[in-house]
């Protein structure tokens, strides 16, 4: 049986199931870690709308008063609009509670420095060995600072970044029918202004009360999407937006209902983005080779990381990337906007290429190269990752190898990739390529050494 | 030579937890609590939260919130609210316990908890045991994620505290006093401004501006701390009386109108000669240490003095051995008071309204009332002293003044006709106090041949 993860301490902060294992000690300590690497100043709080969201805001705030930060309250917010407002106020740094897409028994602390950014994985290594440490700064009386709530100006900022870079006039002038999937999650809070009276849309939206629990699985993936579908049919959208419980990734249907597959999404997105600015583009192992023959057509290069967000924003930073993401996460990073996901971004940009063209959105999503994927993902015990790994590097010799996060074949117009999950005790396997019966072939394979393997 | 672990910066006790934030008492400590307290509390029910305005009480707050919401228990947060209001609140909300954030008389850079069971009285030993139990197993009962408490504000509680006291006391009457009162910064300025605005009571207030990192004056209740600022004032403003409170208002010191500084130890024997000819009780309930005049005030009105050991706790536990109605009241010689008729919680805000009823009623002066009273004079000290010796140290004053009538139950109290002393260990500090008094002048030879003789052992 694998071992459940109930509680993850690691380079990637605190995250586990509220209760027994995410405790208001663990969080509070973990703030103390963070207040203490920081520094006394200024630093941002806010959260999802999961129900122990207060909670664990009460348990952060009194770690990083005790080492002499001064708390701002951003209340319910995406974590995008977060990381905005944390660095456009200069504060000293930021932390985010939110599992994300995780069910809602999750809870996690993000961290962000003083610019709104994941701190690189050397940074996220001291913070990890300080918190371990346990010598945390302990301010006395005169050094204890106050909290302190600033609940409007955040999604003011995030939303006036997002419209220097599309022509809202034309956006406004189409008056879109868009339908909107919020999950009862933080964007539940901006969206429906955003789309509505910002961008001028006509709109239908579900799932938008942030008192709510989610109503259906956090993560927006073409299989958890039925209800968008449906609003989509109901309302006769031109497009619908799906946002995960913290607002950073997004899922797209088109007109007639159909879930795209966020590899897709991205591709979109790059596309919208290179037509703006100069510059490459940054995604994970995982993602699809769309985005590769998207950059091509701009004449711009792909650069390829490891999976997890961290990841693909540090080397972002180290190409100065001016798009990035990982696909199948639904993520889309713009660093114009700032370097993070961002779902209000890809929102906008597809909205305004609607706008722009006069075409559907599956007239769209049509013209990208067509590749065909297949994910999957099985549990496994630890240890079992090498031998296939080994095995499939027989089954396929003399392809190009990527070891950097498990392993990926690239083989001709087409790849396979395997790795263990971060998070879950679960072995993730994917493959694409350019038709439909090869890529069940290539999966099929995967499947079949990994059975074989055991 | 005090060897530096015994600087008790940080103590753990039935009394709850208080110290010196940062050097000693950390956010841990305050989650560690907080879990406890609610693993403790009857499960589901809301916790009334308040706190004194010290700047550190912020993140005493937050950490004590997420504890409680932890363990599912609603949170009613007062915000910084006087302890007296936060006990009127737990009883008039029906809650399941409440805890007061404040150190009271202690200086700004102190913090502490304090717990409150239903009613908003104090946790009795038994219960106060159980609750360090639980704090020290850290095995602490959080709830699943989907039955979190949540936190919600109040903030008509000083209003209905308002409510309670005007019950009990004729504001209209005491209109006529001119009263100066010291707030040493605290919560007390909250409390008398709404009195003002709402039965036009002549509170005049001297530091009364909230304060978080230092305050006008050592906040005591002492007659020293009412002669630094509030007893020069008393005639040149032409007060009727003066009374100064500690920053959570639950205790009270005195002035009188010709601008002499109150002893503390008057403000027990003043209320409990206003309440016993009045009330069924004719029980005084407090320590060893607190002025014999109390003897001489109880017999004059058919009374009985009950002398236990110094502190809160033992007062407590001594309370609930006797039926209500049988008690006048209980307190020490700190001007910390509980009277019957406020379910017994230490309340400085209501001894205060005690005081001017009795002069309002008597129709005499503060400094006339307590001309009224035979002398007495005690004398305080205290001699920093290594808790190894101090056994070494009782056995030999006992040996010493055997002549007299001996009380052990806290330290040694010895007894003459007229005279008596107390050497006790403090509770919060590594030092040996020593009281005496005496009917008439000062002892000041016996004072001082203790105060040699503890010396001696240090």
């Amino acid at each position: 049986m694998p071992r459940e993860h109930l509680l993850k301490i690691g380079v990637s902060g605190i995250r586990g199931v509220v209760g027994d294992f995410l405790t208001p000690g663990l969080a509070c300590a973990f703030a103390q870690a963070f207040g203490t690497y920081v520094g006394a100043g200024r630093v941002v709080v806010g959260r999802d709308t999961r129900s122990s969201g207060a909670m664990l805001y009460h348990a952060a705030a009194c770690g990083l008063l005790s080492t002499g930060c001064e708390v701002v309250d951003v209340g319910i917010l995406p974590t995008p609009t977060i990381q905005i407002y944390v660095g456009a106020t200069r504060a000293r740094g930021g932390i985010a509670l939110t599992a994300s897409h995780n069910p809602p028994e999750y809870n996690a602390l993000k961290l962000f420095n003083s610019e709104g950014l994941f701190f690189n994985s050397y940074e996220r290594g001291e913070l990890l060995d300080l918190y371990h440490q346990s010598d945390f700064r302990r301010a006395a009386n005169d050094e204890i600072r106050r909290a302190t709530a600033d609940y409007a100006s955040a999604p003011r900022m995030h939303i006036e970044r997002v419209l220097r870079h599309v022509d809202v006039e034309r956006i406004r002038r189409r008056r879109l029918r868009v339908a909107l999937d919020a999950v009862n999650g933080a964007g539940s809070v901006m969206t429906p202004g955003f789309l509505r009276d910002t961008l001028g849309c006509e709109l239908h939206a579900i799932s938008i009360d942030p008192t709510k629990p989610f109503p259906r699985i956090a993560e927006p993936r073409p299989d958890t999407l039925g209800d968008l579908t449906e609003l989509v049919r109901s309302s006769g959208a031109e497009v619908g937006f799906a946002q995960d419980p913290d607002g950073d990734r997004l899922a797209v249907a088109d007109e007639t209902g159909r879930v795209l597959d966020n590899d897709d999404v991205l591709a979109l997105a790059v596309d919208a983005a290179l037509r703006r600015l100069p510059g490459d583009v940054v995604v994970n192992l995982m993602t699809s080779s769309v985005i590769d023959e998207v950059a091509h057509a701009h004449g711009r290069r792909v650069y390829r990381t490891p999976v997890g967000e961290a990841n693909v924003v540090e080397m972002m930073q180290a190409v100065k990337a001016v798009i990035g993401g990982e696909g199948s996460n639904g993520g889309i990073i713009f660093p114009a906007v700032h370097l993070c996901r961002d779902s209000y971004t890809g929102m906008a940009f597809l909205l305004e290429r609607m706008a722009e063209t006069g075409q559907s959105m599956s007239a769209l999503a049509a013209r990208l190269p067509r590749f065909y994927r297949k994910a999957g993902q099985v549990a496994y015990e630890h240890g079992r990752l090498g031998t296939l790994m080994q095995a499939l590097e027989e089954s396929f010799p003399d392809v190009e190898t990527d070891r950097s996060d498990g392993l990926k074949l690239i083989l001709p117009g087409a790849w396979i990739h395997v790795r263990a999950s971060n998070t879950e005790p679960l072995l993730r396997m994917a493959a694409e390529a350019r038709s439909e019966g090869e890529v069940e072939e290539l999966y099929a394979r995967v499947l079949g050494l990994f059975e074989q393997s055991g | 030579m005090i060897p530096p672990h015994a600087a008790k910066s940080l103590r753990i006790s039935h009394v709850g937890l208080r110290g010196v934030v940062g050097s000693a008492l950390t956010a841990s400590h305050v989650l560690d609590f907080a879990a406890a307290f609610g693993t403790f509390l009857d499960p589901g029910g809301a916790v009334v939260v308040g706190r004194d305005p010290r700047s550190s009480g912020v993140m005493l707050r937050e950490g004590l919130l997420s504890g409680l919401l932890a363990c599912g228990h609603d949170v009613i947060d007062l915000g910084i609210a006087p302890t007296p209001v936060i006990q009127h609140s737990i009883r008039r909300r029906n809650a399941a316990g409440g805890v007061s954030i404040g150190a009271s008389h202690n200086s700004a850079e102190w913090n502490a908890l304090k717990f409150l069971g239903r009613d908003g009285t104090y946790l009795s030993t038994a219960e106060a045991s159980e609750l360090l139990d639980i704090y020290h197993l850290k095995k602490f009962s959080f709830v699943e994620w989907n039955h979190l408490g949540s936190v919600r504000s109040e903030t008509l509680a000083i209003d209905r505290y308002l409510d309670d006291l005007a019950a009990s006391y004729d504001f209209e009457a005491l209109r006529k006093f001119r009263v100066l009162v010291d707030c040493c910064n605290g919560t007390s300025s909250l409390i008398l401004r709404r009195a003002n605005e709402r039965f036009g009571a002549g509170f005049i207030l001297i530091n009364e501006k909230i304060e978080g990192v230092s305050f006008a004056h050592e906040p005591s209740t002492t007659r020293d701390a009412v002669a630094l600022q509030l007893a020069p004032l008393m005639q040149p403003l032409g007060a009727d009386a003066g009374f100064l409170f500690d920053v959570d208002s639950d205790r009270v010191a005195l002035a009188a109108e010709d601008g002499t500084p109150v002893s503390e130890e008057m403000v027990l024997p003043l209320i409990a000669d206003y309440l016993l000819p009045r009330g069924p009780g004719k029980l005084i309930i407090t320590n060893i240490s607190t002025t014999a005049l109390l003897e001489e005030i109880a017999a004059r009105h058919g009374g009985k003095v009950v002398r236990v050991p110094v502190g809160r706790q033992a007062a407590i536990d001594a309370l609930s051995t006797y039926r209500p109605e049988q008690i006048a009241l209980a307190g020490e010689g700190t001007g910390a008071v509980m009277m019957p008729q406020f379910r017994f919680v230490y309340d400085g805000i209501a001894s205060m309204l005690a005081v001017l009823s009795m002069l309002h009623e008597s129709g005499r002066t503060l400094s006339q009332t307590l001309a009224g009273y035979p002398k007495y004079s005690i004398l305080k000290g205290q001699v920093p002293l290594v808790t190894q010796r101090i056994p070494a140290l009782l056995m030999d004053l006992r040996e010493r003044y055997a002549s007299g009538c001996v009380n052990v139950i806290d330290g040694l109290r010895v007894d003459w006709p007229g005279r008596w002393f107390h050497v006790r260990v403090s509770q919060t500090e590594p030092i040996v106090r020593i009281i005496c008094e005496q009917r008439g002048e000062p002892p000041r030879e016996l004072f001082d041949a203790l105060l040699e003789e503890v010396r001696s052992f240090a």
